[in-house]
């Protein structure tokens, strides 16, 4: 007898109708955990990273997109590894999505709802993702429901950002389909959930080499339409991001954090978890609320009109758990560019000649000179682009209302 | 002396001269003052000349170079605590000196107080607020400003978190009245040109003015010259930088534009912002980066600029409804910004004003431009001089990063810097010690009691 088999008896033991209650106890108490894990609760010790990093589905799309490990990659993998052994352990042990869609869907069934006849769409969208993700942009990564999970928290704080709110009425949407439609999410659309059902052919493969047995044609013909249900779907997901490329590249005109990968990529690699919004100390990220296209919909973006990114923080770049936000040290922050700010003389104090020298003082980086103009003859600010990272002080601290005469940018390279 | 009724009066005194040489006399020491030499006549009388230094002692040509001899020079007065420049710092540091108990003397270069604030027209008073609205600057520099609103037309926007506008005319009366009142002994029109050392130790200040070449003996110096002239010659440290020179000017008739007419038309550049006077704006310059110590720069910065500012006026009068606007002034006085700053024991810098740093030595808050940020703290280290004594620095020229700048040259911060200067070379005196050892508490607290704020 296999390790294998032993273990496959002793968790069967365990879910079997005396376990039920055992299996409740631990659910509840990895539902405990993750709430903790996602509530500000120890607001220094990034453990906002940790839930959303359990994906298997972000993990593996991340690695596929960005073509680069990330320090939490590995737990993605993990619970990869553990879907090979057990199918949809995370599901039943784990996940505190499925948990809350366990108790909606007993409180739909006990309305007499019963769940929908429905395609595998979360198969769908795990290939279509993956798909894209070959090509840079994983399309429906923020489908990941440890990603939408993240997002409770905005429930319950108070903002007066429509942005920071309407990312966190996919868990309530998630939980009102369970009620309507039991196990609908769960079993037919969670793209985590699907990523370990397609781990299947790959167990079964393991499988064979365990017990050493041949398989039948019935599950032959059934790979085989797999497969190719897999190609079409890979290469239409493939062929959407590629189809896409030339608008995603112009669409956002917006900043967002530091250590942001490339337009044309970043709006697919961001699960809009809201870690970045969270982890903020200056409070400068906000979600795009549809000012750059459906797209770019709840992606973080930078808002300096109050604060400015500050020269000793890295925390969003650390609490990515998708690397949409690539990992930086302080160093490598301080010289790459978030934006280039453009100064408006017709607003600007200097260009009236008035006594103001704010964004020369503020600036971190000592990127600004004001130079005097002969032909005009009063100071006109220029913004040395090699020293300037757009932190976005000079905006920040800019005293002219209501437009800032100095305003940071997208950078057009 | 075109005034009507002296004349009379003298031709009246002429009359009487015969009979009462004596009338003659007395009333020609109303006019003139106590220094004119007796005589009997008015117009062109003869002055004995001993009153006025002669040149005997004239700079000779030795083998082409120009040598000025050694010379004793008459001492025009021995004081307690002597303050170079009367600006908004000199002035501050000398009643405040006064007020706290020591005998003071004020020389300033010009003929009236209030430096580049009421000279150079600089009339907006930016740097006595931080954020949230709050007022750091307080002490005698707010009481200035009190006495201001008390007049008429003297001050406009004196409201929370809003920098408010002066009349420099009324701002010269003021302090003409506050140095009377504290009793200052003052001596305009002499410009300090030499430090009197004994070592590392300041003794007093030479100055040279129409009276000739004159010195004043004091325990304590307190430069409030901006330009650190009197540090500088006593050989302490500094650094010498380059800043914008600029030329502040009045416009006038804005009361009287034709929004009609100026209706579609480009809204001028320049225009300034309002006065307490109706209708007349003060126009600030920045003027490019040089060098505030070079002669010839400062030559061409005041021809430059006025240049600019006529033809910009113009300019401006071309534009449709604007045709009555005129140029009133430009300020008698250059607008140069910093030049040397002090190697002070303490620097004033930019990453403590971001950090809220708290000093013990702590003698005044500062303000910001616009409350954009938070106050910031002094530290009595920053106004004195790294190794020379009985010297203290005021104003623009204490020792600060020169990030910094902006904000130590700002009217209410000057105020404070010679609110603490005045006091602490007052307190150096009364115990008799150096300026550097004395006690920051005692000058803390009578700092307090004269209304400063210190955080």
């Amino acid at each position: 007898m296999s390790p294998h088999v032993g273990s496959k008896t002793l968790l069967n033991k365990l879910t079997s109708v005396k376990g039920d209650r055992l299996r409740l106890f631990i659910r509840a108490v990895c539902f405990t955990v993750a709430i903790v894990a996602i509530w500000p609760v120890f607001p220094d010790s990034n453990s906002l990273l940790f839930i959303p990093s359990l994906s298997t589905f972000v993990a593996i799309a991340s690695l596929i997109g960005t073509r680069t490990f990330h320090a939490v990659t590995w737990l993605g993998l993990t619970i990869g590894v553990i879907a090979l052994v057990r199918h949809r352990f995370f599901c039943r042990w784990i996940c505190p999505v499925g948990f809350c869609v366990d108790g909606a869907s007993k409180l739909g069934k006990r309305l007499g709802r019963q769940s929908m006849r429905a395609p595998q769409l979360g198969r769908w969208i795990v290939w279509l993702t993956l798909g894209g993700a070959l090509l840079g942009y994983p399309l429906l990564l923020w489908l990941d429901p440890l990603a939408i999970f993240a997002n409770i928290p905005f429930l319950v704080q108070p903002s007066s950002r429509l942005g920071t709110l309407l990312p966190a009425i996919g868990f309530v949407a998630i939980i009102t389909l369970s009620i309507i439609w039991p196990q609908v999410w769960c079993n037919k659309m969670c793209p985590l959930g699907a990523f370990q059902d397609l781990l299947f052919p790959a167990r079964r493969f393991l499988h064979s080499i365990v017990a050493k047995r041949s398989e039948t044609d019935n599950k032959r013909n059934a790979d085989l339409i797999i497969a190719r249900r897999t190609v079409l779907s890979v290469a239409a997901g493939a062929a959407l991001a590629y189809a896409t490329k030339p608008a995603r590249a112009k669409t956002s005109h917006s900043i967002h954090p530091p250590g942001a990968l490339d337009e044309s990529q970043f709006a697919g690699m961001c699960t809009r978890c809201g870690n970045c919004l969270r982890v903020c100390p200056s409070g400068i990220v906000k979600r795009d609320i549809g000012q750059n296209g459906l797209l770019n919909l709840f992606t973080p973006t930078l808002h300096f009109e109050n604060d400015y990114c500050r020269e000793d923080c890295i925390r969003c770049t650390e609490a990515c758990p998708s690397g949409a936000l690539v990992r930086l040290s302080l160093k490598e922050k301080a010289n790459i560019q978030i934006g280039l700010p453009r100064v408006n003389m017709n607003v600007c104090l200097l260009g009236d000649d008035r006594e103001c020298s704010a964004c020369k003082r503020w600036c971190p980086y000592d990127a600004i000179r004001y130079f005097f103009s002969e032909e005009q003859y009063s100071l006109v600010p220029q913004i040395d682009a090699q020293k300037c990272n757009g932190c976005g002080a000079c905006e920040a601290v800019c005293p002219t209302k209501p437009l800032k005469a100095i305003v940071v940018q997208q950078n057009p390279v | 002396m075109n005034n009507p009724i002296n004349r009379r009066d003298c031709l009246r005194m002429l009359g009487y001269s015969g009979l009462a040489a004596g009338l003659g006399t007395v009333s020609s020491r109303q006019l003139f003052g106590q220094d004119v030499g007796e005589s009997s006549g008015f117009q062109s009388s003869v002055i004995e000349t001993h009153k006025v230094q002669s040149n005997k002692n004239a700079a000779v040509l030795v083998n082409g170079k120009v040598i000025q001899p050694r010379r004793e020079l008459p001492v025009l007065d021995t004081t307690d605590v002597l303050v170079v420049g009367g600006g908004s710092a000199g002035v501050v540091a000398a009643i405040a000196a006064k007020r706290a108990g020591v005998n003071v003397t004020l020389v300033e270069r010009y003929g009236h107080f209030g430096g580049l604030w009421t000279g150079g027209l600089v009339l907006l008073v930016i740097g006595h607020i931080v954020k949230g609205g709050k007022q750091v600057c307080q002490g005698i520099g707010e009481e200035i400003m009190r006495r201001l609103d008390k007049l008429d037309g003297a001050i406009i926007d004196r409201k929370a978190s809003s920098n408010p506008t002066v009349d420099a005319e009324a701002v010269k009366y003021v302090m003409v009245e506050m140095i009377e009142e504290a009793a200052v002994k003052v001596f305009l029109h002499c410009w300090g040109v030499d430090a009197i050392i004994d070592g590392n130790t300041v003794r007093g200040v030479v100055f040279e003015s129409k009276s000739g070449r004159q010195a004043i003996l004091a325990k304590v110096v307190i430069d409030a010259t901006g330009d650190g002239d009197v540090f500088a010659a006593a050989g302490a440290s500094f650094e010498h930088r380059s800043h914008n020179v600029g030329l502040v000017s009045r416009i006038g008739n804005l009361d009287r534009v034709n929004k009609e007419k100026a209706n579609g038309s480009p809204q001028p550049r320049r225009l300034g912002s309002p006065t307490p006077i109706k209708g007349i704006n003060w126009v600030n310059l920045r003027g490019p980066e040089v060098d505030g110590l070079d002669v010839a720069t400062l030559t061409r910065m005041e021809m430059n600029h006025r240049k600019f500012i006529w033809n910009n006026i113009q300019k401006n009068r071309k534009i449709p409804g604007y045709e009555s606007m005129y140029l009133v002034e430009t300020a008698p006085q250059l607008g140069v910004r910093i030049t040397r700053v002090l190697d002070g024991l303490k620097s004033v810098t930019l990453a403590d004003l971001k950090a809220g740093t708290k000093f013990p030595d702590v003698i005044a808050v500062g303000g910001s431009e616009r409350g954009e940020h938070g106050e910031w703290q002094i530290p009595y280290g920053a106004l004195v001089p790294v190794k020379t004594d009985n010297v203290l620095a005021a104003g623009r020229c204490i020792c600060m990063d020169i990030r910094m700048a902006d904000l130590v040259r700002l009217i209410p911060n000057c105020f404070v810097t010679g609110h603490a200067a005045g006091v602490a070379g007052a307190v150096a005196v009364t115990d008799s010690c150096r300026p550097r050892d004395a006690d920051i508490k005692k000058i803390q607290k009578i700092l307090r009691q004269q209304e400063a704020y210190l955080g």
